[in-house]
């Protein structure tokens, strides 16, 4: 297991009182995999990658939750707790790659960079050298003239690659990929997921990839974690879940998704779309009981009393989901 | 019968880059007309051509037959041909102004008595399954959904027979757009209303539009019934873009 | 109302704002009550010749045995009105200049922008000087030139701001709604531009009072024998031999209130644009 997070919480203090971001949260993600984390938006699947990060806004507190990476253990409600894997045991990559790269610095100086507080006392020219072939390696159109170049010459999928290539060279055991192609274009989407398993391939490493969408954990992602308003409701390989949906949550939002081969019916009342519907709850109460319960279509009276636990589904360990109806054969 | 809008030979330059290169293209009434394209393939600078919100270099726009022209007495034909739906439909209204505020100004435009335009949104609202309450407030105190109701049953008030949604699902949850979606469908059946989506989403398009064109760098790449477009595309961007498509393909269930 | 009511509220919620809300309001009451208790201004009383602060005067009298409370309570309130009604018109007049100029655009907007430029580029004092030194002193002209050198901050303003609301889809809907233009600028520009505008009018506030008690110091704006604090600093700076308070209290008056109106300014700055604070 390369890298596991064991009830992870945190809360939000805001004005109008304490929100709960996150409730024991557990992932488990296994090495040279990719887990993707799906949720809506105000599931908290952000708050996850910052909290394992160290990068959490002033006005959070993470109440629970410890992370073992390379079977190091690390409490997760002290500050700055993974600071020392920062750029050496982990990545991430963000939605928008300008908030990685500094806009005054060339490629090539902040690639450098990199390798400097990695192995530190390397000469010049190798770090050029390896920080030219990590852009080559990311498939970056005319890597040498690159390195001389500023970020803001650079298109959005561009430097996307550049930031993969820092991760690249900073050889992470977990890259955390924050809805690293939301702002990009469906080809370049692609693309940029292609280079995203090269690099894990190439090194190795756990990727935790976060995302609204579910056709991108599908196409690229062996395991998957759903979260909802703050709580994780299934994990399983990606494979399973999507054979057999174990939360009706998961279910119903494998059934909103458009599927591209769908076709336009000719009576046009055919032609409807799937949604959930209802509302989150407010993450500053929760209700009892399921904390889907109120938008749930085969909820029972118990769900509304009983906090489901974490249930096998088909008897398989390895896919469990948070739904009474696995708990009462 | 005349083109909800047509559109002959539309160019556009912003410096260097060409926004609309000859852009040539016609929405039949009554029919849902979708625009695909990835940013920077001027979807968007055609919406705005076509609401007359940007100048054209060259060509010609006409709305219901009525080509755009200066002047407030046009502006207002325009106005009660053809309503936007911006991409943030709830950004579209404006921050500090009651709801209220807000619809008795398209009473003054299209100069309405009081009590019969309220009677109109009354049923408006009821239609869009929003709370007579809303008309009180204020844009910050509904939430994010009601807004882009509320957005759509002002644009609705003016009773436009062409409406034009610019990315109407971009940043919704796909458990919600659904929802918009939905709405939109059943306006356009009910009111008989022109629908040009514009969006990024090709599955969408798919589903809710008759005719599609396909752009790219300001040019239309491709275009007819969605049907033909989708299944047999005739370019290779169409087949690029939709291989690109990240897509959910349900493995069939075991047993459930 | 709630919203003036909660804007104080978090002005006090910090030392700043209670300070400047405090130093303001001493000086409020100054302005307000001092001449209503104090004797005339303007009666000479040769016999008294700067007399020491004492009961017969509280702050003493200066070289014509004239009360320096009431002369320099009037002097504050004098200053404070002058600065109220400047920075009125000017945030009105530049904030419609500005509006209008951003959203007309083309040659229009640019000719503004250049006017705004030109008068910034001169120093305030020269422009002042020029402008009395062609319409002579007196009140009126006084109001109108400041009023003039300060149009431009309120104009650059409130232009770069409609230029971004120009863009905003809330805008746009309006306009597609063939809505008229001058209901779209009272209503829609103008309430979003104000927040700013405010802020900016009351840190200009202390800015006005100074720039008009320099003047008043050098022999311009007020004339005597109206008294305002710069023309008491003045008249005291020269007979400082004789006595010191007459420029100490009005100096004095002079510094809290700017001080109170500025912590007040950035207080209020804090509270109704949040995002600037975080920049600083």
């Amino acid at each position: 297991m390369a890298i596991s997070l064991r009830n992870l919480s945190v809360n939000y203090s805001l004005q109008q009182g304490t929100a709960h971001a996150l409730r024991g949260v557990s992932l488990d993600i296994e090495k040279g995999q990719m887990h993707g984390l799906v949720g809506e938006s105000g599931s908290g699947k952000s708050t996850v990658a910052f909290a394992l990060m160290g990068l959490l806004a002033n006005n959070a507190n993470v109440t629970s939750g410890t992370a073992t990476i390379e079977g190091k253990s690390f409490d997760l409600t002290k500050r700055n707790a993974t600071a020392d894997l920062r750029g050496r045991g982990m990545a991430m990559i963000f939605q928008d790659p300008m908030l990685s790269l500094n806009p005054v610095f060339t490629i090539g100086t902040q690639l450098c960079e990199v390798l400097r507080r990695r192995t530190p006392g390397s000469d010049r020219k190798t770090q050029g050298a390896m920080a030219e072939d990590a852009l080559a390696k990311v498939r970056l159109s005319n890597p040498g003239r690159r390195m001389n170049q500023y970020p803001h010459e650079l298109s959005g999928g561009m430097r996307q690659r550049v930031v993969i290539a820092m991760a690249l060279l900073s050889e992470p055991a977990l890259l955390i990929a924050d809805e690293p192609t939301t702002a990009l274009d469906v080809t370049v989407e692609a693309q940029i997921m292609r280079e995203i398993i090269g690099l894990r391939d190439r090194i190795g490493c756990a990727v935790l990839l976060i995302t609204h969408s579910l056709g991108l954990v599908t196409e690229y992602c062996d395991a998957i974690s759903v979260l909802y308003a703050g709580e994780k409701l299934e994990s399983g390989t990606v494979r399973q879940v999507q054979r057999q949906p174990g939360h009706p949550y998961t279910r119903m939002l494998f059934d909103c998704e458009v599927p591209i081969d769908r076709e336009r019916h000719a009576d046009a009342s055919q032609n409807r779309f799937t949604v959930i519907a209802g509302d989150l709850p407010d993450p500053r109460r929760r209700p009892p009981g399921c904390i889907f319960n109120a938008r749930c279509d085969v909820s029972f009276e118990d769900c509304a009393v009983v906090s489901p636990g974490d249930y096998p589904v088909r008897n398989d360990d390895s896919h469990s989901a948070r739904c009474l109806r696995l708990a009462t054969p | 019968m005349t083109d909800a809008i047509s559109i002959s030979n539309a160019e556009l330059r912003f410096g260097e880059t060409a926004a609309l290169d000859g852009v040539s293209l016609t929405i039949p009434q009554g029919t849902c007309f979708g625009i695909v394209g990835e940013s920077g393939s001027g979807k968007t600078t055609l919406m705005r051509a076509v609401l007359g919100l940007q100048k054209l270099d060259q060509g010609e726009i006409c709305v219901l037959g009525n080509p755009l022209v200066p002047g407030r007495a046009a502006l207002k034909q325009r106005a009660s041909f053809i309503q936007p739906i911006f991409q943030d439909p709830a950004a579209s209204l404006s921050p500090r102004s009651r709801i209220s505020t807000m619809m008795n100004e398209v009473g003054t435009v299209l100069r309405e008595p009081h009590a019969a335009l309220f009677e109109r949104l009354g049923v408006i609202l009821n239609r869009l399954g929003l709370p007579q309450s809303v008309i009180e407030k204020y844009p910050h105190e509904i939430s994010g959904g009601q807004a882009r109701r509320v957005a759509i049953a002002r644009a609705l008030l003016m009773k436009p027979s062409i409406l034009i949604a610019d990315e109407p699902t971009a940043g919704l949850d796909v458990s919600v757009q659904g929802d918009l979606l939905n709405l939109l469908q059943d306006i356009r059946q009910s009111d008989n209303i022109t629908l040009v989506i514009i969006s990024h989403n090709l599955a969408i398009v798919r589903l809710i539009a008759e005719n599609a064109v396909v752009m790219r760098s300001g040019k239309v790449v491709e275009g007819g019934e969605v049907g033909s477009l989708f299944k047999s595309p005739r370019e290779a961007y169409t087949c690029e873009l939709l291989a690109a498509w990240p897509s959910v393909t349900r493995a069939p269930a075991l047993n459930r | 109302m709630s919203g003036i009511f909660a804007t104080l509220k978090r002005i006090c919620s910090e030392r700043d704002g209670r300070l400047g809300l405090a130093f303001t309001c001493l000086i409020l009451m100054f302005a307000l009550v001092g001449p209503l208790v104090s004797p005339d201004p303007n009666a000479i009383d040769i016999k008294a010749r700067f007399a020491a602060p004492g009961l017969a005067h509280l702050l003493g009298t200066d070289n014509l045995g004239r009360d320096l409370l009431a002369r320099t309570s009037v002097g504050t309130r004098y200053a404070l009105t002058l600065a109220v009604i400047i920075v009125v018109i000017s945030s009105i007049i530049g904030s419609l200049i500005g509006i209008i100029a951003g959203i007309v655009g083309s040659w229009i907007d640019r000719a503004v922008a250049a006017v705004f430029d030109i008068v910034n580029a001169f120093p305030p004092l020269i422009l002042a000087f020029a402008l009395i030194a062609l319409y002579g002193n007196g009140s009126a002209t006084f109001v109108l030139l400041v009023t003039v050198v300060f149009i431009p901050q309120f104009g650059r303003m409130a232009r770069a701001r409609a230029k971004t609301l120009r863009n905003l889809s809330f805008i746009e809907a309006e306009r597609m709604l063939a809505v008229h233009p001058i209901t779209i600028v009272v209503r829609h520009y103008l309430p979003n531009v104000a927040g700013p505008i405010i802020v900016l009018a009351s840190m200009n506030l202390p800015v006005v009072i100074a720039f008009e008690a320099s003047l008043s110091f050098l022999g311009f704006g007020v004339q005597p024998p109206k008294s305002s604090l710069g023309t008491l600093i003045k008249d005291g700076f020269i007979s400082i031999n004789q006595s010191w308070w007459p420029t100490v209290a009005a100096a004095l008056v002079l510094a809290i209130a700017t001080l109170g109106a500025t912590l007040l300014g950035e207080a209020l700055r804090r509270v109704i644009d949040p995002k600037s604070t975080r920049a600083r």
